[in-house]
């Protein structure tokens, strides 16, 4: 009897040790690390994501574009129209610039889809908006749709535009939110880039997006 | 002896002509114009856009009233500008070049707009403007097709 709770107390020794190690262990090894949001230059995050709505559009070369079209890969989505000669191409060729800086450095960097979906159907459509978006890049993609179907899209996004009359009706121009959207591959709204873009920024911050983004969704 | 010096005499005075016809455009009126660029357009793309940057170097101020071109129907004077992160096309009825300023027109800011022409312009080609001032002078500038982005 002695003898046991002589052989008890000397393996309660080792708990307190052994707890000791185990939690050195575990805060060494196995401690979730808090996730920081990343600083970031230019995008702003939206830490939580945000779901979207189904929505139905279609590419250039005839193809339905739905919120399925956003899964599987990190997608740019930026709303503009072909007759905008400087704002628009201007962003195209940030993206692409941007595109070519993400995959000429060493890293993990996921290339994004990139989308340009127009919201001036009446101008833009088909083989046009296929080849103009393709100038930039040959991976990029222009969509478009009908009023209702860029609205039900658009809406949810905060994404804004406007015809604005000319004097002769052929030279409208639209007003268009300038921001670029970052989708994650889960097809969640993941964060905006301001205006005004530059293709450094988006190189700097895309990759910083998608380390924290694996480290929240490990 | 005449033989000799009336070539060199020749060649002198075109070398003159070359420099002034040069200079002029420059120490004339003090403006002096460089950077002028039309952005080549891709594919399907209906509008072009131009650019150039415009120096005043005299003691009076200037006033760009518009632009014309053979090569494009028309030339409109154009400001991008992102308000409330909306982007906007206002027109501009003139551009001012203070004295001893400088006005530059630059992707996403002031630009030239014009309607693309039948055919389409490639990087190289060479189109020209005339720019209108306020005061009565005209000047013509060349303009060089360029890709955006490639320097």
């Amino acid at each position: 009897m002695n003898n046991s709770n002589h052989s008890i107390a000397r393996e309660a020794i080792w708990i307190i040790p052994g707890i000791l190690i185990a939690a050195i262990i575990w805060l060494v090894f196995f401690r979730p690390t808090p996730v920081i949001p990343p600083e970031l230059t230019q995008a702003t995050l939206l830490p939580e994501g945000r779901a979207i709505q189904p929505f139905q559009l279609s590419t250039g070369s005839g193809e339905a574009f739905t919120l399925e079209n956003l899964k599987g890969h990190w997608s740019f989505l930026f709303f503009g129209y072909t007759h905008c000669p400087d704002i628009c191409p201007t962003t195209l060729q940030d993206l692409a610039a941007s595109i070519k800086i993400m995959a000429s450095t060493p890293s993990s960097t996921m290339i994004p889809q990139v989308v340009f979906i127009s919201v001036d159907p009446e101008r833009d459509n088909g083989q046009q908006l296929s080849d103009y978006v393709q100038y930039f890049n040959n991976d990029f993609i222009g969509v478009t749709g009908s009023e209702n179907e860029l609205l039900a899209l658009s809406r949810q996004l905060g994404i804004i535009y406007a015809r604005v009359e000319e004097k002769s009706s052929e030279d409208y121009l639209v007003d268009h939110s300038a921001a670029l959207l970052l989708f994650d591959p889960e097809g969640h709204f993941r964060a905006v880039f301001g205006a005004p873009h530059k293709a450094d920024n988006i190189a700097h911050d895309l990759p910083l997006i998608q380390a924290w983004y694996g480290l929240v969704n490990d | 002896m005449i033989k000799y010096l009336l070539p060199l005499l020749a060649l002198h005075l075109g070398f003159q002509s070359i420099v002034l016809a040069d200079a002029l455009p420059d120490t004339d009126n003090g403006l002096i114009i460089s950077n002028v660029w039309v952005r080549e357009a891709p594919p399907g793309a209906a509008m072009l856009a131009a650019y150039l940057t415009i120096e005043n170097q005299s003691d009076k101020g200037r006033e760009l009233e518009f632009v014309v071109s053979k090569y494009f129907s028309h030339v409109m004077m154009h400001k991008s500008e992102v308000i409330d992160g909306v982007a906007k096309m206002l027109h501009q009825d003139k551009l001012s070049i203070p004295a001893h300023g400088k006005l530059e027109l630059k992707p996403g800011g002031f630009h030239l707009m014009m309607p693309a022409p039948e055919k389409a312009l490639e990087a190289g080609d060479t189109v020209y403007f005339r720019l209108y001032f306020a005061n009565g002078e005209s000047l013509p500038v060349k303009a060089i097709v360029k890709r955006a982005g490639i320097p």
